[in-house]
């Protein structure tokens, strides 16, 4: 009898913030009703449109060459990092993991199937590693609420890209993500910052509706050699002021070429007035990535109209 | 066994106990303003890093990327016609509360009275009022012709808004205090359920939505680690009529020292 009074005296006395705030576990999908042609069929080359980057980042960006996946087959099979599988978004599972003893959240564990994607943020008060500690695509993850909000901090990641069109990112960024759930909803707000590439923090928000039921599917990569290298080291690369597409994102779009630079500059509304004329002749009527399908993907070609 | 449940009973017994105590007053009910957790008044700028060409310029006609917009929308959108909305003064159509927040620009929030949270924005030069009291007065239309409950359709609509509380399941309270703690309390959202709107577009290049549509939107404010305050506004448009599913999109403000960008400009139609 004694042994239970003790039980039910410490259910009493546990610490309600050791709890989770917010309920996020579950199944998640994602809604692409942003940028979907970026983030589904993928960016245009040139396209730097809304990134506070600096002329390093640009640089970087200007000398990529799609082939460099087909060739340098490593990269055929690396992940999105934390920040970007954000972005790029994607079906998500949420789980928490309680202590048995003391029922304290430790952590929430994350799974995107894309590239088998695990993160975990850790939610018991541990500290950070120290800087030369490993790097890795997913980082290292801590998280407090602040109210409802899950506010979690993530350092330690590898370089990877703000856009995959050869956008950089370093690995010293870090990035603070807000986690909120409204009724079926949920929304992330990443806030990405990083001294190398970026002139002012990267805020972006990405949301997911609530999809019980799925069972997310496991992910395999193996490399592939689709393209035959011209030697065994070659990394296909644009040497600076050779890249002969870069203007072809905003001809496509009406777009001025100050404007697909990118630059802290370009995200706020009085830019609008300081913006140049479109670099050529806009299109009577859009072209590329006009309609989504609900399944995901981005038709490059308008579909043809019917025929009375 | 029985000294066991008599164990539980009185622990039961006892939980609700600790609140109790001689009846409190009755206090009046706290004002919307007056109960706010956070505070969303000031001048915010849009900072527009997501859906960039869709939204700093006009997009190109027949572009409905990332809208879930159905055949009936799109064939409605391939007529757009901004000569005609300038002809018929419809300039507005992409300014109205299913939209207008995707618009490059500012807005100033301030508290109107002690239930009316007011927004201005300087895109369009519009004014958005989010009342937190549904009252018998506010159903009567107003002679100034401002929307109401009971109103005629505008491009803002008539706004109903409340403090969200967080996501708690069926409402009833079924959980044994002695075995759970009660967390998630502490809702600090503002959610407004906008209706009564004019047909408008979701984007300046004529997708269309129609005066079916309601408009819910759920602010959240936060400081970031560097001392900047921002909101991030989630909007979920639904409409029967144009789209296929509801319309997602989360945008995100960063807050002003003052109000010296303020630059209302009027509603463009291209």
């Amino acid at each position: 009898m004694r042994p239970f009074l003790l039980i039910l005296a410490a259910a009493l006395i546990v610490p309600s913030t050791a709890h989770a705030q917010v309920d996020f576990t579950g199944e998640w999908g994602p809604a692409y009703h942003e940028d979907r042609p970026e983030r589904i069929p993928g960016p245009e080359i040139g396209d730097y449109m809304g990134l506070p980057i600096n002329e390093s980042a640009r640089r970087a960006a200007d000398s990529w060459d799609a082939d460099r996946i087909s060739v340098v087959t490593p990269y055929q099979c690396r992940p999105h990092s934390a920040d970007y599988g954000m972005r790029g978004l994607g079906n998500l599972r949420v789980t928490r993991e309680i202590d048995p003893l003391t029922q304290r959240l430790i952590a929430f564990h994350t799974y995107m199937p894309a590239w088998g994607s695990e993160r975990t943020i850790w939610m018991d008060g541990r500290p950070h590693p120290a800087d030369e500690a490993e790097h890795t695509f997913q980082g290292f993850s801590t998280g407090v609420w602040d109210g409802n909000m899950l506010v979690i901090t993530t350092s330690h990641l590898k370089t990877n890209y703000y856009r995959r069109n050869g956008v950089p990112s370093s690995d010293i960024r870090k990035f603070t993500e807000y986690w909120t759930r409204h009724r079926d909803f949920l929304t992330v707000v990443t806030v990405l910052e990083d001294p190398v590439y970026l002139t002012e923090p990267l805020v972006r928000s990405q949301n997911w509706f609530l999809d019980p039921g799925q069972q997310l599917q496991p992910f395999s990569c193996e490399y592939v050699p689709e393209v035959l290298a011209p030697t065994a080291d070659a990394v296909p690369n644009h040497l600076p002021g050779t890249n002969p597409y870069l203007m072809e994102v905003a001809d496509w779009y009406g777009l001025s070429l100050d404007a697909v630079r990118g630059g802290a500059e370009t995200m706020y509304p009085e830019y609008r007035q300081k913006m140049g004329p479109p670099h050529t002749t806009p299109p009577a009527h859009c072209e590329r990535y006009c309609v989504c399908s609900a399944a995901g993907g981005c038709d490059v070609k308008p579909p043809k109209p019917r025929s009375r | 066994m029985t000294s066991r449940w008599i164990a539980l009973t009185l622990c039961l017994a006892t939980a609700p106990l600790t609140a109790q105590g001689p009846p409190p007053a009755a206090a009046p009910p706290r004002s919307a303003k007056a109960a706010a957790p956070v505070d969303f008044t000031g001048y915010w700028v849009s900072v527009v890093s997501e859906d960039w060409r869709w939204r700093m310029v006009t997009p190109l006609k027949g572009d409905f990327a990332s809208v879930p917009v159905n055949a009936a929308g799109r064939a409605l959108g391939e007529g757009w016609d901004p000569k005609h909305d300038e002809a018929t003064g419809q300039q507005c159509k992409a300014y109205g509360a299913a939209a207008i927040l995707r618009m490059p620009g500012r807005v100033h929030i301030t508290w109107q009275d002690d239930t009316t949270l007011k927004m201005e924005l300087d895109a369009g030069t519009q004014t958005r009022l989010f009342h937190f009291e549904e009252t018998a007065a506010r159903k009567t239309p107003p002679s100034d012709g401002r929307a109401t409950a009971n109103g005629p359709l505008t491009w803002q609509g008539y706004s109903v808004a409340n403090w969200e509380r967080p996501p708690r399941g069926v409402e009833v309270q079924n959980a044994i205090p002695v075995f759970s703690v009660p967390t998630g309390l502490r809702g600090r959202s503002l959610e407004v359920t906008t209706t009564r709107l004019r047909a408008g577009y979701l984007r300046k290049n004529g997708i269309p939505y129609s005066d079916k549509t309601d408009v819910s939107e759920y602010f959240d404010y936060r400081k970031h680690p560097n001392g900047d305050e921002w909101f991030t506004v989630t909007t979920v448009v639904r409409d029967p009529v144009y789209l296929d599913s509801p319309f997602i999109t989360s945008s995100d403000f960063k807050k002003e020292p003052d109000g010296s960008k303020w630059h209302p400009t009027p509603c463009e139609a291209r």
